[in-house]
């Protein structure tokens, strides 16, 4: 099935926020934000500003008439600095004008002074200091502290990996129009139009009744428009409340960038205990987080980091600590994965470690320690039907692994500065918000007395194809062809208190709601048949757009839906879903977090080029636990995107800052994303068969997170290639591996040969 | 500020209007015109979301001013397609699954339309090289040089 928004897609039909034909007289806004990571604010000095040819206002901390607060989770980020900046890019002012040039020619004419305090940029710098946002976390299994004895080898280390920008093609956007009786109407490009909703009425002071968001679609969120596109839609609204008049916000790129957090970076230390047969006993893991300057939602994600700290293996004694560090940098914030590929490069890293002291490859240590049918998670869930061993033979079986090593081996004995490298990378990726309340959402589903459906639920359309799954659902239901169903867009006075549309969640929760909502109309219009057409329930059937009886057809839908009208059925549902049998104590950091688990294995080759560091990545071939896909075009499409997007994290994609809290790495032209020639040639990814999901929609897996881990597999194929160059190559686990880092990594190891 | 006067053939339709010779053609096409099929994603001529054709050569439109086209061609995503019917790179981008966020997709089939006029039969590493000034966030690009390669069979056999 493929993705029904995209007719409009292909014709430039499409509207976006930036796009849409708002009234006349509609103002513009631009953000005016810190130029330092750190420091008071002493004077600002607007008047050259508001003189500005077509200005019409600049709104400070001060003229906000709700609370100054965007935070979620915890209370601690204003929409506007008040005296102290924490961050550069930190909105302070926002400036009104007739147009957006007018807008931005005004931020320029603002002056503003500041005593400068000494920013915090590194999560550890921060921890010595005592900057954290909350106490650590702390997730156990086993005991630890008695079996390090036992172990037979015991190693340690240190694993760095860097941010990630989102890139989301359509950059962060809002617009807000006045209605009567104080009330405002925000169209957002926001992954949780209730959390939008939330923000807008606390910063204008006035009940969530008052609010209205309304979402189309957005051009890509991956997590970045979760938390963080809610002060933009406030921002807007802010100013078209006071003026009474339409205002908009759409920020450019270099903006976006500067201002909104990114994936955390993170470091951390670990030691792992394990026999002389590559048996894992013992991981005692620490995570030093790079919050940013707000906690947003890193407590959410660090959480994830410590559900997803051993991957796919089973270890019998863990201890891991996470430590959410406050910084001088943009608050970071949800991005694909959320925390668990963080945890995961660790504990390969580990693993890398382990195949190192024991000198067998890595894979032979991986498979040794795969999770197991019952096997128990540090967090006390026990892995049920669980495919971390299927694929992970199936992936080597086909994909011919032993002959693959082969080829390496005697291509890298052939070539002396071309190195080729291989990686196995296996993922276990837990399906369910953490916060276990988040798991619920809602459908409206309205039959209109012609037959034609519409539906409102809670997702958020942004390119991963849950309006088109929906469709699916309710075309499969009611069995009518799925032109005739219509998703609206989505909108909170249709759809109330709703969870944002992330955790791969949006497919799975408001499907599920979808699915009961249409079920409790099919029964009425059944009960409606058997009246009119004077037939036992047992003999009906709806099929193909068509009633039977007894396998003869007797009405249209279009006639049977006419007639219920006319014998008063109620032809519309409103259903609710709450994912059953999660639970989880926070005070133990145990319970059944996830209403299942999803599985996989990638195999990576790379070729290196050991001159210049250059790299190619020739082939990743994956095993991908889909669960049962009733949408295969939109699943796989899922699934390359999210490799491509876990390669781009752990090779080429690099945040870069100066000394100063100044990013550097602040448009397309310094911050690079995998591109079309990043594609690898050979590129698959495979459905594992036998993998029924009896907790998801149809039987299916959530999809939009669990593969971006695959491209840790990359990082680890590229080191193989540093090592099929150099043996006893000397080096830090330090994502992302650029080019740059390769080749000052091989060069350093010739240096020291040289000197010694 | 003094007003130039422009002649262009937007779409293929004669159009004449004054512009102001500050203005980009990204926001001329899409602030006079109501063409927002072309998208700004950059504003730097990285991302190619705002690529149009100029005189049968796929050009970011963002790095453009308006004032440049005077005597010139211009096709947008909006002219693609045939009196309603869609051109066989938009029917195989939908086909092929080659559309997600749909935010770079105008700018995707135009660079690919463009490649088709210059080269009806591209390898593989031609597509790749005439779509690298178009980034995708949301695909693996993979479906994205399928449905490229599936309009090259329609062409051959219609020709």
């Amino acid at each position: 099935m493929k993705n029904y928004d995209i007719h409009q897609h292909v014709q430039g039909k499409s509207i976006f926020i930036d796009d849409m034909r708002l009234p006349a007289g509609t103002l513009h806004a631009e953000i005016f934000t810190s130029n330092i990571a750190h420091g008071i604010i002493t004077s600002i000095d607007t008047s050259a500003a508001l003189a500005s040819k077509g200005v019409v206002d600049i709104f400070s901390a001060s003229d906000i008439p709700g609370e100054n607060q965007v935070g979620g989770m915890i209370k601690d980020e204003s929409l506007f600095a008040e005296s102290e900046v924490h961050y550069v890019g930190q909105p302070i002012l926002l400036v009104v004008a007739e147009s957006k040039l007018e807008a931005r020619k005004a931020l320029s004419k603002i002056k503003i002074e500041y005593d400068k305090l000494k920013p915090i940029l590194n999560p550890r710098e921060a921890f010595i200091k005592g900057s954290l946002i909350a106490p650590p976390v702390t997730f156990e299994l086993g005991n630890i502290s008695a079996v390090w004895d036992e172990c037979d080898f015991i190693e340690e280390g240190t694993v760095e990996s860097g941010g990630q920008e989102h890139l989301y093609l359509e950059t962060q956007a809002a617009a807000a129009i006045p209605h009567e009786g104080e009330k405002i109407k925000v169209y957002s490009s926001t992954q949780a139009p209730t959390a939008t909703q939330r923000v807008v009425a606390g910063i204008l002071g006035i009940p969530m009744n008052k609010v209205e968001v309304d979402v189309l679609r957005l051009g890509g969120g991956f997590g970045g428009k979760e938390d963080q596109a809610s002060p933009f839609a406030a921002m807007a609204a802010l100013a078209a409340n006071k003026l009474n008049k339409p205002v908009k916000l759409v920020l450019n790129r270099q903006d976006d960038i500067r201002i909104t957090g990114k994936r955390h970076p993170y470091s951390s230390d670990f030691k792992i205990g394990f026999s002389h047969e590559g048996k894992i006993l013992a991981y005692e893991v620490k995570f030093f987080q790079n919050a940013g300057a707000a906690a947003d939602l890193s407590m959410a994600v660090l959480e994830r980091t410590l559900f997803h700290c051993t991957n796919s293996y089973f270890i019998p004694n863990v201890k891991a600590t996470g430590i959410s560090c406050k910084t001088n940098v943009p608050p970071n914030t949800a991005f694909r994965g959320f925390g668990g590929p963080q945890a995961m490069f660790v504990i390969e890293s580990a693993i890398k470690k382990i195949s190192e002291k024991l000198d067998v490859p890595a894979y032979m240590i991986q498979q040794k320690n795969l999770l197991r049918e019952g096997d128990e998670f540090p967090y006390g869930q026990r892995a049920e039907n669980c495919n971390a061993k299927k694929s992970w033979n199936e992936a080597l079986s086909k994909f011919k692994y032993e002959e693959r090593l082969q080829s390496i081996n005697q291509f890298n004995l052939e070539n002396k500065f071309l190195k080729k490298g291989i990686a196995v990378m296996p993922i276990c990726f837990g399906i369910s918000f953490t916060s276990t309340f988040m798991n619920q959402a809602s459908a409206l589903v309205h039959i209109y007395t012609d037959g034609s459906i519409g539906i409102s639920t809670a997702a958020v359309e942004m390119g991963q194809g849950v309006n088109t799954k929906i469709r699916q659902i309710a075309a499969k239901i009611f069995s009518v062809d799925i032109s005739i169903v219509k998703i609206e867009s989505t909108n909170t006075t249709r759809n109330a208190n709703s969870s944002p549309t992330a955790a791969s969640s949006g497919a799975d929760l408001n499907g599920k709601a979808t699915e009961l909502a249409c079920l409790n109309i099919k029964e009425r219009l059944l009960n409606s048949a058997k009246e009119i057409l004077n037939a036992d329930l047992s003999e009906i059937k709806i099929e193909n757009g068509s009633i039977f009886v007894n396998e003869e057809k007797k009405l249209d839908w279009e006639e049977l839906i006419s007639k219920s009208f006319l014998k008063r059925v109620n032809l519309s549902s409103h259903a609710y879903y709450a994912t059953p049998k999660i639970y989880f104590d926070k005070s133990k950091s145990k319970g059944n977090a996830f209403a299942y688990h999803v599985y996989g294995t990638a195999v990576v080759e790379t070729t290196l080029d050991c001159l210049r560091g250059t790299y190619k990545i020739n082939s990743v071939k994956a095993v991908h636990d889909f669960g049962e896909s009733f949408s295969k075009t939109i699943d796989l499409g899922q699934a390359e995107g999210a490799i491509i997007q876990g390669i781009g994290w752990m090779t080429m994609e690099e945040i870069c800052h100066d000394l100063n809290g100044r990013l550097l790495s602040n448009a397309l032209s310094t911050y690079k994303i995998p591109d079309i020639h990043f594609t690898p040639d050979e590129f698959e990814v495979h459905f594992l068969e036998g993998a029924k999901n009896p907790m998801g929609i149809f039987n299916s897996k959530a999809i939009g997170e669990p593969p971006f881990m695959y491209g840790i597999g990359a990082y680890f194929a590229i080191l193989d290639s540093m090592k099929a160059h150099n043996k006893n190559l000397d080096y830090d686990f330090k994502a992302p591996m650029t080019p740059e880092r390769v080749l000052l990594t091989l060069s350093k190891n010739i240096k020291t040969k040289i000197h010694k | 500020m003094q007003m130039i006067a422009i002649e262009f053939n937007l779409n293929g339709i004669l159009v004449k209007a004054e512009v102001n010779p500050g203005v980009r053609l990204i926001d001329f096409l899409r602030d006079e015109y109501g063409l927002t099929g072309t998208k700004e994603g950059c504003g730097i001529g990285e991302c190619g979301a705002c690529t149009i054709i100029l005189d049968g050569k796929a050009v970011n439109s963002c790095l453009i001013l308006a004032c440049q086209i005077d005597g010139k061609e211009i096709l947008t995503i909006e002219g693609l397609a045939n009196s309603g019917e869609l051109h066989r790179l938009q029917e195989n981008f939908l086909k092929k699954g080659a559309v997600q966020c749909g935010f770079c997709t105008p700018g995707m089939i135009i660079s690919a339309y463009s490649l088709l006029l210059l080269n009806p039969n591209p390898a593989e590493q031609e597509i790749r090289e005439a779509i690298a000034g178009n980034l995708c966030r949301c695909t693996g690009y993979k479906q994205i040089i399928s449905a490229i390669e599936e309009s090259i069979v329609v062409n051959i056999e219609n020709d």
